[in-house]
């Protein structure tokens, strides 16, 4: 098990995985398509997370791959889509931009990200290319919370934040004391389910979900 | 160093029990002195346990928790504004209530909040490990945001300013958890895994870190804590949430929680990258946040929102001192965090007040308080003239020291820059409050005015004016001259932070 995985560089791949779900973001229209999204890329964490587990020898991994996909991989999906229904609009994402010029503009951010940490921060555990990844992850769905402007889409951008937050943690540290872990799992969670209500919150109050209407506080 | 578990853990208990209480309890009138009893008996215990912790560091919960000299100063401080917010709670509570702004149920969830955000504060302020710190650092974003929200069926602007505050708030605190990753991976590379993340470790072994790796974290850790502590340019959630917030959440926002960390981190960083890094790194944050505050100051039209904007140029001066540096720099800085414990709460809680009374944030809208209401309008005034840096007040003493480091330092151009701008705040605090104060008092329609004469929260409302009247000396006092006591403490604190 331990030579296949590093004959076939699987963290490489899950990784790219990784990276690949969360440019798919550019190319969706609906929130539905959002939350499918960030169950696979949740999955693909908690696979990366039992990999590395099977590389390191470390038992305390395993713990952190049956947490992740549990709360990131489960609880969380199935909530965000108790809101989705809860909301009952049309899920459809008005992009402040193009498709397509979205998506050009997330792979150069992914170009930048590979130039300039190139010669940054060398890590020294097995593979050099997670850091990147990971950090291109968190660009991207931060240009997706710019461009969007669904209160939901903020909610999305957020959770892939963390992901790929994760997943930098992972390629740094193989992993934080499982304490700590449970900790920041618990987290987001929490930060989830409270997000989860001002979303529905600002639907009942401005009768809409639009970012673009929340604009009386300014100066 | 003494290990005392039992002691720093019931410090942590003891919000928690308020807060459970607190939901319990059926009467609006109990609700509040159950409250009062929890904060008093918190502040009452964690003293002695504090005072003991400024001259020999405390450890507890086999080194997960940890007390020296800085974490006690912080906390002794963030007990002092919350003590003073939770007494001023019960008036402003009242208030709402009978004004129908929020029902009983709202008022329970207030104050249980309220405590569980106390608890969340300490935990932050006591964590021996850089990781627990941002479990407790995510977890006030969280409960405040609920406490700024709160009454929304009432106030949709409350709403829009928490949700603008939970998504920005979490989205730096992201980049906190990266650069706590990546120092992390720095000081396993020095050290191996075990306790890689206790300040208490890195201390030791902080010149040894990687300054590459430890740059870059550093970055991530000002840019992520530097939002929840509202500099600028990352400032955009508070003027929205401690203007749209209940008065007395706004005096705890955006409160020492995160400028503690980036303290923290500051200490353990400088060793490893040299002093020029952190130095330029703060001033420079810390001038974009007075000049963008007092650009926004002199515009503002609310004085709510005004004050929000003080809060992130006072931010911007703290942040100024520690990067200037040296003992006599950190020491300003340290004491201008003190100042501000006073001054900034004094002036939300006297804004609640006028809120009340006025029906209106605008200052177009609000003349002569002075003369309508003499003791909140006296208070007022000595809390504008505090925030405005006016001598003799306490604010003027740490500013002047800030200075008096760039001075000796030789940083004609920050000095050049930072009088500039507080020359700006001062005209625009002084301008708004002056016209508040002072000016002919407008009609008031008769049936307001008795209802504000009944009201718990005019003149009856002694707990709180008491409280008010005791910040407004402290401001006077330490002003004048700073106690020993304090002054002792924040050499400790300065030694602590490793700065000679």
């Amino acid at each position: 098990m331990k030579a296949w995985l590093e004959a076939y560089s699987i963290v490489d791949f899950i990784s790219v995985g990784l990276l690949l779900t969360a440019v798919t973001l550019n190319a969706f229209k609906s929130i539905e398509s959002y939350v499918k999204a960030y169950t696979i890329n949740s999955w693909l964490l908690a696979c990366l997370v039992a990999a590395v587990a099977v590389l390191m020898d470390e038992p305390h991994l395993y713990v952190a791959a049956l947490l992740t996909l549990a709360t990131k991989g489960v609880l969380i999906p199935l909530f965000l889509r108790k809101i989705v229904r809860q909301m009952r609009i049309t899920h459809i994402i008005h992009p402040a931009i193009s498709n397509a010029l979205s998506l050009a503009l997330s792979s150069l951010l992914v170009a930048v990200v590979y130039a300039s940490l190139k010669t940054g921060i060398t890590v020294t555990g097995f593979s050099r290319n997670v850091l990147q990844i990971a950090i291109a992850v968190i660009l991207i769905s931060l240009f997706i919370m710019i461009t969007r402007k669904k209160a939901l889409v903020m909610v999305m951008g957020l959770l892939f934040m963390e992901n790929g937050l994760f997943l930098a943690g992972f390629s740094l540290t193989f992993g934080m004391p499982t304490i700590i872990e449970l900790g920041v799992l618990f987290d987001v969670l929490m930060g989830v389910i409270i997000l989860g209500i001002f979303v529905v919150q600002i639907r009942r109050t401005f009768a809409t979900a639009d970012l673009d209407k929340l604009t009386v506080l300014k100066g | 160093m003494r290990s005392e578990t039992t002691n720093v853990t019931t410090i942590l208990l003891i919000p928690i029990v308020t807060a459970m209480v607190c939901y319990v309890v059926k009467s609006p009138r109990l609700i509040g002195y159950a409250n009062l009893v929890g904060i008093v008996a918190l502040a009452a215990y964690a003293a002695p346990i504090i005072a003991g912790a400024v001259s020999t560091p405390i450890s507890a919960g086999n080194g997960a928790l940890f007390m020296d000299a800085f974490s006690a100063y912080i906390m002794g401080l963030m007990i002092l504004y919350s003590l003073a917010a939770a007494v001023y709670s019960i008036g402003y509570l009242e208030n709402e209530l009978a004004a129908g702004l929020i029902d009983f149920r709202g008022m329970r969830r207030y104050y249980g909040l309220f405590h569980v955000f106390v608890f969340t504060m300490l935990l932050v302020s006591m964590a021996n490990n850089l990781a627990l710190m941002w479990i407790g650092m995510e977890a006030t974003t969280i409960v405040s945001a609920l406490l700024i929200g709160l009454g929304f069926r009432k106030r949709p602007l409350a709403v829009e300013a928490a949700w603008k505050y939970i998504v920005l708030c979490t989205v730096g605190i992201t980049f906190a958890l990266l650069g706590t990753f990546i120092t992390y991976y720095a000081s396993t590379a020095v050290m191996g895994t075990e306790g890689a993340l206790n300040w208490t470790m890195l201390k030791g072994i902080a010149p040894k870190l990687n300054p590459e790796t430890m740059k870059l974290a550093f970055i991530f850790v000002l840019v992520g804590y530097g939002t929840k502590a509202g500099l600028a340019p990352v400032h955009n959630w508070l003027p929205d949430a401690q203007g749209e917030a209940p008065s007395p959440i706004s005096a705890l926002l955006p409160g020492w929680t995160a400028f503690y960390a980036i303290m923290r981190f500051v200490s353990i960083v400088t060793p490893s990258t040299g002093e020029a890094f952190t130095g330029n790194l703060l001033i420079i944050f810390g001038l974009i946040s007075v000049g963008i505050a007092a650009i926004f100051i002199l515009v503002q039209n609310n004085f709510k929102r005004l004050l929000a904007y003080s809060s992130v140029e006072h931010m911007g001066i703290i942040i100024l001192g520690v990067g200037i540096g040296g003992p006599v720099g950190l020491y300003g800085a340290l004491l201008h965090v003190l100042s501000n414990t006073f001054a900034k709460p004094l002036m939300f809680f006297a804004s609640g007040k006028i809120q009340a009374r006025f029906g209106s944030t605008s200052i177009s809208n609000v003349n002569g308080v002075l003369s309508t209401m003499p003791l909140l309008g006296t208070l007022t005034f000595i809390g504008a003239l505090a925030l405005s840096g006016t001598p003799p007040f306490n604010i003027f003493l740490s500013e002047f020291t800030i200075l008096k480091a760039a001075v000796d330092k030789g940083l004609w151009i920050v000095v050049g820059i930072f009088l500039f701008f507080i020359a700006l705040v001062f005209y625009g605090v002084l301008s708004a409050f002056g016209k508040m104060l002072f000016g002919a008092p407008a009609a008031m329609d008769a049936a307001s005015t008795a209802r504000w004469q009944a009201s718990r929260f005019g003149m009856s409302n002694m707990l709180g004016n008491l409280v008010m009247i005791a910040m407004a000396s402290a401001i006077i006092v330490t002003g004048v001259r700073v106690p020993e006591f304090i002054d002792e403490t924040i050499r400790t604190c300065v030694l602590v932070l490793g700065v000679k």
